[in-house]
């Protein structure tokens, strides 16, 4: 049976389950009359029978459906020639092979016999799996079903142990955050494991050279592969650094001024066209610094003489600017309202103007949530890929100067790992280990920030 | 300012502008009302006359007069709501700061009205400071506290002078001798008492010639309380101050004038003397009693 | 003299002439701060209409496909079928030859193979797509002679549109003189006409920028979004209502609090590093599936709803969980039949600003391959697909002007499914705002 049809069949079984639960416990108490004499409500009866008839089934058939290709794959490569076998590179290739052979692609090694009954071996164990599949979950779901009907009397406590049930899948539902964070931590951390066996953590963190092309055969000539990432960082920096300098500015006034001085109708018509902003998907403002701010900067740098990459940091930063603006606005919108009316009304009071209230009294009130709300958007400018990537440069370059192109980190992963890749060539390793490094470092950044941020809302309430 | 009307006693004819109801209380008739006892002040420093504030359409304030004179303090009391902490706020235009909030009438310090385009507002809070409810020290070392005022409107010329103003001013507020070893440490970190003596040193460190306090002491313990009475009482000597206070017995304490406010209107002025021992009219009386507010 | 300052007693006129001294000086700083903020809010308003008359100016034109008309002969003896009418032999017959033999018909004064290349290369190669399927749809118009609208080439288009320039020296056009004279006698018969571009919402990728649509990176976003919704929402209640209503408070649950709020702020880039480590290289699943770009963008937005959720939750005012639980109700009833009905709203918003979200993300999905040239319309949640934005991200690559045009145009399609999205959860919080 297909899968989906194996669990559109579950569902049916499920949906079964549920009245035939139902009427047995009205059945068991004589009738609607006597449900009073029931433990919990039929209902209760009814789903207990379905999470018995569902719930083990779903378990087995995810279970199954994560390790089957493995295990299938395991008992393939018992067929294919030691030779193959023994090298992790080819076994992959000639893997790669059966299973096209199974869908039916025509392969290079078609002929060869050994693949060919490799690929008859894995369809045959296919076929095997699939259908003990459907036997297990029909058993089980029916076998579920039976073992509830008989369970079923007055005195079986339905409705506990049905919440107990939704109990366990609401904690389960909770601890995917963890596994999640779990999950990024143990994914870029083994990888990068690996890449730093090839690569010196020294070398990595400090070396001043990125050209991680390397030769895939040993005979061949030209790159050796250098993987310093000091020129990626500095990158990241200057293009965060630009943003910074456009988004903070601009931000904190327009947040300054909306909540100062702003009268209520224009607060309520500029913040949502502001937040416009914030909505705009990255990739729109990939394109807008490819195709419009690139190109202006360009030609605005050389009208005075300036010989401007047409990649430069420039345009990618001022472009992340703006994405930024509206991050940094609403956050310092949040402090500053939370900086209590009383100091402004001290402030007033002693005949201080606007600008001395809000240059004396609130900046510096709000200052630790500002710089929670900044060191926020850093993150966020370090972490922010579409732009950089479709507006930045690609080769390494260690410099200062906003007019040369850059590559950042981020940029370099999707470099790294988009196209053909081999999954144990330092070079595709090399993007987890900047997947980690950048992990890393806006974990740092967002802690700090949020701890500023709480410390700061205590303060004040 | 003399038709005066009580339900049992009739100073001046009565022309039904207070109305007796059952149960011994008074009401107001808006359309024709006038404040009992005198509002006028020997040395005044402040003149209003016919005060209304409205905060958009609902009436705050209807039609207050009274004067604020030098070397006395004038108590405003009355019951929660009544306008008083409002009419207060005129005196300096706080209430620029509201939203909707409208004050019409005429207000004028030293003769000149602090509505008119050539007095600054600015310069009014400079002439007029202000103490509030809750203390509000900005959070900025006790020194920066007090140089706050002489800072932004540039009364000293160097640092010395600053740190003299400083000083003075701490020292006026009786709060020199507990915090002149830690002029560095935040304002926060004060107890409650010590920040509300930090917020009047904070306001008589721009020299002003009146001052408002908003209920001053209600965030206090009695201890903090009797100092800051004790300090109001000192200032008087120099400045003219205007105080509102929740407590009939700190008006009684620290007043020589009394203003008592119900629902907005000025009911009754006088000497705080004559306000608490005899009060001329029905709704004073009922307050000062405690049947009500 | 500064006692006399500070006592004022002597001299209460000197701190106002101070004052008023400088109030000048000090207007003019108010003054000064107040236009800096303007100005940034001035700047940030010109940021927003810049991009949008900047996407709207260079996508609207994308709506619309010049078209030329040709005097088709459908000749059984050019299209190499001789008399078989099978599907088969319909299907692989020689299309492209009845275009061309149009075009011979209509200049018969062009001679010379590379002035009949550059002929033919006016019309886009989708015309003999188009008169496939006019034959597979009705076989007896063989042998028959109709006027038939083709698509245009793109360069046509463009310069249809004005967006070359004739005046440029022949060299820097991508039309030469001669087509260009081709072009005004087709023009002068009234043979070239701009119409609503079908294909753009009809068709999948393509390497010309004519026959380039929309439709398959629009299916791969539904597709994925399916996903995403089908788990992120259910989970993202769960573990809402579980911190919210059941959870004890321990260092288990701060440990998960301060979990979600880090994931919130994860760059995205991260998490498509875990779906290709986890989900295509551990669990085998396949890449460029709208499955797994689902998985990725359900773990990146399920911070979002899940705050989202609380914060609904913790509007519900206490005395409602109270009253169910003072009736008898226990306190998984009290949650499911009171407190998650009038949380429903709330969540719901979250949900469809999450899914907002997701629509719009690009970076994880080209991690886990979902950056492929995919033509056909993908069919199911496993079949290979692309999404919008990553549909954008690879049209902007493409140097043709054409395609400049179609990607502005697919970013007014992402940018309305959006505005849409938004305008929804705006419109939800409205309706069922509720004041306790």
């Amino acid at each position: 049976m297909q899968t989906s049809v194996l669990i559109l069949v579950l569902v049916a079984l499920t949906v079964v389950g549920f009245y035939l639960g139902r009427s047995r416990s009205v059945a068991v108490a004589g009738g609607t009359a006597g449900s009073a004499q029931l433990h919990s409500l039929p209902s209760y009866y009814g789903y207990l029978t379905a999470i018995w008839c569902g719930v083990p089934a779903l378990i087995v058939l995810g279970f199954w459906m994560a390790f089957q290709d493995n295990i299938i794959t395991h008992f393939v490569t018992a067929d294919l020639p030691a030779e193959t076998a023994a090298d992790p590179g080819q076994l992959g290739l000639a893997l790669n092979d059966v299973k096209n052979l199974v869908r039916g692609n025509i392969t290079s090694r078609a002929t060869d016999p050994a693949m060919v009954a490799a690929a008859d071996h894995y369809r045959q164990l296919q076929t095997i799996s699939r259908l003990a599949l459907t036997v297990v979950i029909l058993a089980l779901a029916i076998g579920g079903i039976a073992l509830s009907w008989k369970r079923i009397g007055p005195a079986l406590r339905a409705r506990n142990q049905v919440e107990a049930v939704v109990m366990v899948f609401l904690i389960l539902c909770s601890t995917i955050a963890i596994f999640t964070t779990l999950g990024i931590v143990l994914s870029v951390l083994f990888e990068s494991i690996r890449f730093f066996r090839i690569v010196p953590v020294t070398e990595f963190i400090f070396g001043l050279e990125w050209s991680p092309q390397m030769a895939i055969r040993a005979d061949q000539v030209g790159s050796t592969g250098a993987f310093g990432a000091v020129p990626l960082f500095a990158g990241t920096l200057l293009i965060s650094g630009i943003a910074m300098l456009v988004a903070v500015p601009i931000g904190l006034m327009s947040a300054l001024y909306l909540s100062e001085y702003a009268s209520r109708g224009f607060r309520s018509a500029a913040k949502p066209v502001l937040e416009i902003l914030a909505g705009v998907p990255t990739v729109v403002y990939g394109f807008f610094a490819a195709l419009v701010v690139a190109p202006q900067v360009r030609g605005l740098g050389e009208a005075i003489g300036l010989s401007v990459s047409s990649e430069s940091a420039l345009a990618a930063g001022l472009v992340m600017g703006i994405m930024i603006i509206p991050f940094v606005s609403s956050l310092s919108d949040d402090v500053i309202n939370a900086v209590p009316q009383a100091m402004r009304d001290g402030s007033y009071a002693m005949g201080a103007t606007r600008s001395e209230t809000i240059g004396r009294v609130i900046f510096p009130a709000a200052l630790p949530g500002i710089v929670g709300g900044v060191l926020l958007a850093v993150s966020r400018a370090i972490g922010e890929t579409m732009i950089v990537v479709m507006a930045a440069g690609l080769s390494s370059n260690l410099t200062a100067n906003p007019l040369e192109a850059v590559t950042t980190v981020t940029v370099q992963i999707v470099t790294l790992l988009v196209g053909d890749q081999e999954f144990d060539s330092p070079k595709t390793l090399a993007a987890f280990a900047l997947g980690l490094v950048l992990f890393v470092v806006t974990l740092t950044l967002n802690v700090i920030a949020l701890h500023v941020v709480r410390k700061y809302r205590e303060q004040y309430e | 300012m003399d038709t005066v009307s009580v339900e049992n006693e009739v100073i001046m004819a009565d022309d039904g502008i207070v109305k007796p109801v059952a149960g011994g209380r008074a009401t107001i008739d808006r359309d024709n009302r006038e404040t009992v006892g005198d509002v006028t002040a020997k040395n005044p420093r402040m003149r209003c006359r016919e005060v209304s504030v409205f905060y958009g359409e609902k009436q705050a304030i209807h039609d207050v007069s009274l004067d604020v004179g030098s070397n006395e303090v004038i108590a405003l009391i009355g019951p929660s709501g009544c306008g008083k902490s409002t009419f207060l706020r005129c005196l300096n235009r706080m209430n620029d700061t509201i939203d909707g909030c409208r004050v019409i009438g005429d207000i004028s310090l030293d003769g000149d009205s602090i509505f008119d385009t050539k007095m600054d507002v600015v310069q009014l809070r400079a002439q007029v400071g202000m103490v509030f409810q809750k203390p509000n020290p900005f959070p900025k070392s006790i020194f920066e506290n007090v140089a706050y005022g002489p800072r932004i409107h540039g009364l000293t010329r160097d640092k010395t002078e600053l740190e003299a103003v400083v000083h003075t001013s701490l020292d006026r507020a009786g709060l020199l001798d507990e915090v002149k070893d830690r002029l560095g440490e935040p304002g926060t970190g004060l107890s409650g008492g010590q920040q509300q003596r930090l917020c009047i040193a904070r306001a008589i460190a721009v020299n002003p010639e009146v001052i408002l306090m908003d209920e001053p002491c209600s965030a206090l313990d009695p201890i903090a309380t009797a100092r800051i009475e004790e300090l109001i009482d000192e200032l008087r000597e120099q400045y003219a101050i205007a105080i509102v206070t929740h407590s009939m017995q700190q008006a009684a304490r620290v007043s020589q004038r009394t203003a008592y406010f119900h629902l907005g209107d000025l009911i009754e002025i006088g000497e705080t003397n004559q306000v608490f021992t005899n009060p001329h009219h029905q709704l004073t009386e009922d307050y000062i009693t405690g049947r009500f507010g | 003299m500064s006692n006399g300052t500070i006592t004022g007693a002597g001299n209460p006129g000197r701190t106002i002439d101070t004052v008023r001294a400088g109030l000048d000086r000090r207007y003019r700083a108010e003054r000064r701060f107040r236009i800096y903020g303007l100005s940034a809010i001035v700047l940030g308003l010109l940021f927003v209409s810049i991009l949008f008359i900047t996407i709207i100016g260079n996508g609207y034109p994308a709506f619309q496909q010049t078209y030329v008309k040709l005097d088709i002969d459908f000749d059984p003896e050019s299209l190499g079928i001789g008399d078989q009418r099978s599907n088969a032999a319909l299907s692989g017959a020689n299309y492209q030859a009845l275009v061309r033999n149009a075009l011979k018909v209509r200049f018969p004064d062009v001679t010379g193979r590379s002035d009949r290349r550059a002929l033919n290369s006016l019309i886009s190669s989708g015309a003999s797509y188009q008169l496939r399927d006019a034959v597979l749809d009705d076989p007896t118009i063989i042998g028959t002679r109709r006027s038939v609208w083709v698509p245009a080439d793109d360069d046509v288009d463009q310069l249809v549109k004005g967006h070359m320039d004739r005046a440029a020296a022949e060299g820097d056009r991508r039309l030469k003189d001669n087509q260009l004279a081709w072009l005004d006698q087709l023009q002068a018969d009234g043979a070239i006409e701009k119409r609503f571009n079908t294909t753009f919402f009809t068709a999948g990728d393509s390497r010309e920028p004519e026959l380039a649509g929309i439709r398959g990176a629009l299916m791969g976003s539904v597709f994925t979004l399916i996903v995403t919704l089908a788990l992120s929402f259910p989970i993202g209640v769960a573990t809402a209502v579980y911190l919210e209503e059941f959870a004890p408070r321990n260092r288990w649950t701060d440990l998960i609090e301060v979990n979600i709020n880090n994931l919130a702020a994860v760059p995205s880039i991260v998490f498509g590093l875990l779906g290709l480590a986890v989900f295509i290289n551990f669990f085998g699943l396949p890449r460029s599936a709208p499955l797994v770009g689902g998985l990725v963008l359900t773990l990146m937005t399920l911070p979002t709803i899940i705050i989202a959720s609380r914060a609904a939750l913790k509007s519900v005012p206490p005395s409602i969980r109270d009253a169910a639980l003072g009736v008898g109700a226990s306190r998984v009833q009290a949650v499911t039949h009171h407190i998650l009905p009038l949380a429903m709203p709330g969540m719901l918003t979250g949900a469809i600003i999450g899914m907002a979200q997701a629509l719009g993300e690009s970076a994880p999905l080209l991690m886990i391959g979902m950056v492929a040239f995919i033509v056909d319309v993908p069919g199911g949640f496993t079949d290979p697909s692309t999404v919008l934005p990553v549909q954008i991200y690879l049209w902007a690559d493409s140097p043709e002007r054409g395609f400049v045009e179609r990607t502005s145009a697919a970013i007014m399609v992402l940018l309305g499914f959006l505005i849409v999205m938004n305008a929804l959860a705006v419109l939800l919080r409205k309706r069922f705002e509720r004041r306790w």
